[in-house]
């Protein structure tokens, strides 16, 4: 039997010695570690001197020994997702370092099982570009991330809003994630629709918010005039589940977890009763066929008169169907509201984007990360990265580059400013959280197809805790 | 003394063959032993561990503790449930329906017969993802065709949300793999419908028979090995539904099976991913209902 | 008796008219794919589903082409990043950056091909051995192969991703080729084949002095080759269809076979369900084409694999 076993891999291998495209992910090998000192010294540089990216650049390829090539593999954040954007961004980086960039695009329906999947493998991407739910809460708790405290000094720390800095510190101190981007994610309407309803009276274009009571009487009135789904409770899965999330708890002022991110706390009043309240709604449908992006197709084809899974970067390329900031694909006006609330003010989810770093157990490759991470998130090159995104910038300023002005020039975004300052607690890095996000839309398909609401807060609220315990 | 030599002959008979039958058998080998023999060893160890993709190694022993465990998990039961729902309905209904086409169109003129057979041979050719994406949209709850046409003829009021609702979900999911195995047991069948003894058939007519008893008298029996071959591998294909479930509903509305829920398990992200043990448990428990089920085919059919 | 044939004739038609509904219900997939695959942005996002193309434009190919782009080939060093600096495989040689579905094209069509050939090349040997040569543990070998035989591959999937990251096979087409080839019912088929041959022209090619080698490619080859035609076909379709292989074993885009490309595209939060269709179209009808041409081959094929098994 051991014979066989070792002819078995002998041929294998002769057979493998045709192969043709051969795996481009990088080997696990040990090489001696010896960039700490290396990566602290730009930092310094950067810290004394302000210099341009450039110099940071290049001094810091001189100080360390980093790899000539890095995969990144990017989730569809804005213009992320887009292949010709993303080149665009990583040539300038390879002509600057001369580290060429081997990117793949991950979709949120199937790429966390890619990630795991590499993982598995050994062979999992150098640089990730995600949110802290992943990468700090998950990858990073787990063990498979590179800490990148060493990239940030007190102006960087001060340079960066507190908030996403904080999301992306794990409880231990270690930083996963290097933020970029964020915004509020929020809902849209589509006002030629409401407008035709009659509904347009209940929304507050000025402040762009409306009150329970007035969402009520808008689906209503939308209902009374289609006669069909106006909004869909959308849970095929767990894509865009922060709508469903920012809808349940804003609409009578629940909460989804502790204040100090340690259990889930679903089954309150308040969130029984917005259930109930969307469940007994003739307009609103509890659709275990869409996830958020399909949610957003329905919306952008002009069927469902309202979405929630909207942000700012839907509404400046809706569907990313480049048809036109703000329209729907018949040229429908589209309008971004804040989440109805009791009294308008909602608590509105954060999305906070940024990279982070896989220990592939090679200084070399986490060498030539971290200077593509400082190209992209702490350069001259920023302003790029983050327009690229369709979001807003987490810091002030990266190596004297302002960042605040960068969308001075845009009316969207700068209307989209009102939102911001109803930005409510990032809990997305509580325990569990990932498992939790299965329970959710798992209840809401419950109670769609008529589960009590209260026994379903119940049960999925055990699920969710029990994940976080774990 | 010529019993020694035949002896001494017959074993350098036997090496020149155990020589020569390996050597044929090793390129084979490699990848059975390789690919399929080490990974299932492997597989069985790892359920009775507590394997997983977050500690390096194989993991401690624990045991059935898996099995245990995957007793009491809600999630399992009901994909084993409808992963058997899928097996009992569509095993038999592709059966019967293919034998009902065969025996409908085998009589045929050969261009007509075989624009039949490549017609229901298509979904197969067309590729499970091609398929079920183009499925997706027919079963769409907004902008469907499937939906669109009922209302248009008055079957429905208001849209069904086939794909969405617990009622619908499966029953789709097994139409769609209908359409995609029936492909094959209608081509073997037309040939087996077509080697049957015609003039067994005829004597059975003479002597009065109707058509039903004849089939039942005469074909029935001679397209048994098909039969047999059929229900096999439907069962097993049955069994791996995978792509449908993955791509249409991701194990939702009541959806979830067997194969995906290993999956699931696997690599999705979540607190318990990467439960590797957990998950090879359940591939041994998938595996051990298959071979039952074969071996429950093979035994009925040997008895007929 | 009158009335008999006259029932049966009745019988007869409604069961054809029966048949030419299902025929049409069973080829309305396939229309809507190349319907939608030309049909404009402004049909396609209609809420009100359009039966025929307002107008037949190749904007979702465009789309499609446009989405993500690939170099057509690469040829690496094998196991180069076991020892090269950095880690990276040695790319001998790179071809043009085209459209990433002619890659995923080109990759599906080598991994179909090469499986068919690995595994016909190897079942026909290891089938005549297990036919025809009376080796000691030829029984259990055998009842090893019908034991495997009945199990899905998926069920082995992580032990073998962990194999094949362990022998540097993960993210290459191999990693997909190799179980697949591996999978015994070809060897169990084309035993059933071989024991056909009469053991008497072995015998005899033995007495004229024929090597065993010899044996095999001009005598027994030739005659189990219709055995080795619906092995091809039916290994061909099978590894083209596969699909969980496939999303476990690979990762990088340009090692995508085409179900594997479309699956992603539409996983992405944006659908668009006329480029859908568009690589639905391209997945599916060049492999129909082959299978119209070789039709007669096909069922035959699939109907001697199954008489034999």
């Amino acid at each position: 039997m051991k014979k066989l076993l070792a002819m078995l891999l002998i041929g294998a291998m002769t057979i493998s010695t045709v192969a043709c495209g051969g795996s481009d992910a990088p080997a696990a090998e040990e090489t001696p570690a010896e960039t700490g000192a290396a990566q602290e010294a730009p930092a310094e540089t950067a810290e004394e001197e302000a210099p341009a990216a450039e110099e940071a650049a290049t001094e810091t390829e001189a100080g360390g020994d980093a790899a000539s090539a890095i995969t990144l593999w990017t989730y569809p954040i804005g213009k992320w997702g887009d292949e010709a954007t993303v080149k665009g961004l990583t040539d300038a980086f390879t002509a600057q370092t001369g580290i060429a960039v081997n990117v793949e695009f991950l979709a949120y329906a199937d790429g966390d099982d890619k990630v795991n999947t590499a993982i598995t493998a050994g062979q999992a991407p150098d640089v990730i570009m995600e949110g802290p739910e992943r990468l700090v809460a998950n990858w990073g708790a787990n063990g498979y991330m590179v800490d990148l405290s060493d990239m940030l000094d007190d102006t960087d720390k001060s340079e960066i809003q507190a908030a996403p800095l904080t999301a992306c510190t794990a409880p231990g101190g270690e930083i996963y994630e290097y933020p970029l981007v964020m915004t509020a994610h929020c809902m849209a309407v589509n006002l030629d629709a409401f407008k035709e309803a009659g509904a347009d009276q209940y929304l507050d274009l000025e402040t762009h918010t409306w009150t329970t009571d007035d969402f009520i009487k808008a689906v209503e009135a939308l209902y009374a005039h289609y006669n069909d789904t106006v909004a869909a409770v959308y849970c095929a899965g767990q894509g865009g589940d922060q709508g469903t999330r920012a809808l349940v708890n804003n609409l009578y002022g629940g909460s989804y977890t502790d204040a100090d991110h340690t259990a889930y706390t679903w089954n309150s009043p308040e969130n029984v009763k917005a259930l109930e309240q969307l469940k007994s709604m003739d307009g609103i449908a509890f659709d275990a066929s869409l996830a958020g992006g399909d949610e957003i197709v329905k919306f952008y084809q002009g069927i469902l008169k309202m979405a929630f899974c909207w942000n700012i970067a839907q509404q400046l390329d809706p569907n990313s169907a480049g048809t036109g900031s703000g329209l729907t694909v018949t040229g429908q006006e589209i309008e971004f509201m804040s989440f109805p609330s009791q009294t308008g003010e909602s608590q509105l989810q954060g999305g906070i984007w940024g990279f982070g770093i896989f220990d592939n157990g090679d200084a070399a490759r986490i060498e030539a990360s971290k200077q593509f991470i400082k190209y992209m998130a702490d350069s001259a090159a920023t302003v790029d990265a983050v327009k690229a995104a369709n979001y807003f910038a987490v810091r002030s300023t990266a190596e004297g580059t302002d960042l605040t002005g960068i969308w001075a020039d845009n009316e969207i975004m700068n209307e989209y400013q009102v939102l911001m300052p109803q930005l409510g607690d990032y809990y997305q890095v509580t325990p569990g959280w990932a498992g939790q996000r299965t329970a959710w839309w798992t209840m809401l398909q419950q109670i769609g197809s008529g589960m009590d609401v209260t026994e379903a807060l119940t049960q999925y609220e055990g699920e969710a805790n029990a994940a976080a315990a774990e | 003394m010529s019993k020694q030599v035949s002896q001494k002959r017959s074993r350098a008979l036997q090496r020149r063959e155990d020589i020569a039958g390996y050597s044929f058998m090793l390129p084979s080998l490699l990848f059975f032993v390789g690919f399929v023999v080490i990974p299932m060893v492997i597989c069985i160890w790892l359920s009775l561990t507590n394997s997983n993709m977050h500690t390096k190694g194989g993991g401690d022993f624990i045991g059935l503790m898996n099995f245990i465990n995957l007793a009491k998990d809600k999630v399992f039961l009901d994909a084993l449930k409808n992963t058997f729902v899928i097996v009992f309905v569509s095993v038999p209904t592709v059966t019967a329906f293919s034998l009902w086409v065969a025996s409908a169109i085998y009589k045929l003129k050969m261009p007509v017969l075989s624009a039949f057979r490549c017609i229901f041979y298509l979904p197969v050719v067309t590729g499970s993802v091609a398929v079920t994406v183009v499925w997706k949209w027919i079963f769409d709850n907004y902008t469907g065709i499937l939906n669109s046409v009922l209302k248009a003829t008055g079957t429905i009021d208001s849209n069904i949300n086939w794909l969405g609702d617990e009622k619908y979900a499966l029953w789709c999911i097994i139409l769609i793999l209908f359409t995609t195995s029936v492909g094959q047991p209608i081509v073997l069948y037309v040939s087996a419908l077509g080697n049957v003894d015609a003039s067994l058939v005829e004597a059975a007519e003479v002597d009065g028979a109707t058509d039903l008893q004849a089939f039942w008298k005469i074909k029935w029996p001679q397209i048994m090995p098909t039969t047999l071959y059929i229900l096999v591998i439907t069962t097993i294909n049955s069994f791996q539904c995978f792509a449908l479930i993955q791509l249409l509903t991701q194990g939702g509305s009541g959806t979830q099976t067997v194969m995906y829920y290993i999956y699931y398990t696997a690599f999705k992200l979540t607190e318990q991913s990467g439960h590797f043990g957990y998950a090879n448990a359940m591939g041994v428990i998938l595996a051990i209902f298959i071979g039952i089920l074969s071996a429950v085919q093979m035994r009925l059919a040997k008895e007929k | 008796m009158e009335n008999k044939t006259g029932n049966s004739k009745v019988y007869k038609i409604i069961s054809l008219v029966v048949l030419v509904i299902l025929a049409v219900l069973f080829l309305f997939p396939l229309y809507w794919i190349v319907t939608g695959a030309f049909k404009p942005a402004a049909d396609i996002y209609a809420q009100k589903p359009v039966w025929w193309p307002s107008e037949w434009v190749t904007t979702n190919f465009g789309n499609l082409m446009n989405k993500r782009t690939a170099p057509l080939w690469e040829i690496r060093l094998p196991f180069s990043r076991l020892f090269a600096e950095g880690g990276e495989s040695i790319v001998l040689s790179t071809g043009p950056s085209v459209p990433a579905v002619f890659r995923w094209l080109l990759n599906t069509i080598f991994m179909a091909v090469a499986a068919m050939f690995l595994t016909c090349f190897t079942a026909a040997m290891a089938g005549y051995a297990l036919a025809k040569k009376r080796f000691r543990g030829r029984s259990i070998l055998f009842g090893l192969i019908i034991c495997a035989m009945a199990l899905p591959k998926q069920v082995v999937l992580i032990p073998l991703l962990k194999e094949m990251s362990a022998i540097g096979l993960y993210n290459t087409i191999w990693a997909i080729i190799f179980p697949t080839v591996g999978w015994p019912f070809g060897v169990f088929l084309m035993k059933q084949f071989s024991e056909s041959i009469p053991g008497e022209i072995l015998e005899a090619a033995r007495i004229d002095g024929a090597g065993e080698w010899n044996t095999f490619a001009t005598i027994v080859f030739p005659m189990v080759k219709p055995g080795i035609g619906a092995l091809a076909i039916f290994t061909f379709i099978n590894s083209w269809n596969d699909y969980f292989m496939q999303l476990v074993m690979v990762s990088s885009n340009t090692n995508y076979t085409i179900s594997l490309g479309i699956a992603t595209l539409q996983a992405e939060t944006t659908v668009d369900m006329g480029m859908l269709m568009a690589g639905a179209a391209l997945a599916s009808v060049p492999i129909i084409i082959v299978f119209l041409i070789f039709q007669k081959y096909f069922t035959q094929g699939i109907t001697m694999g199954a008489v034999k098994g």
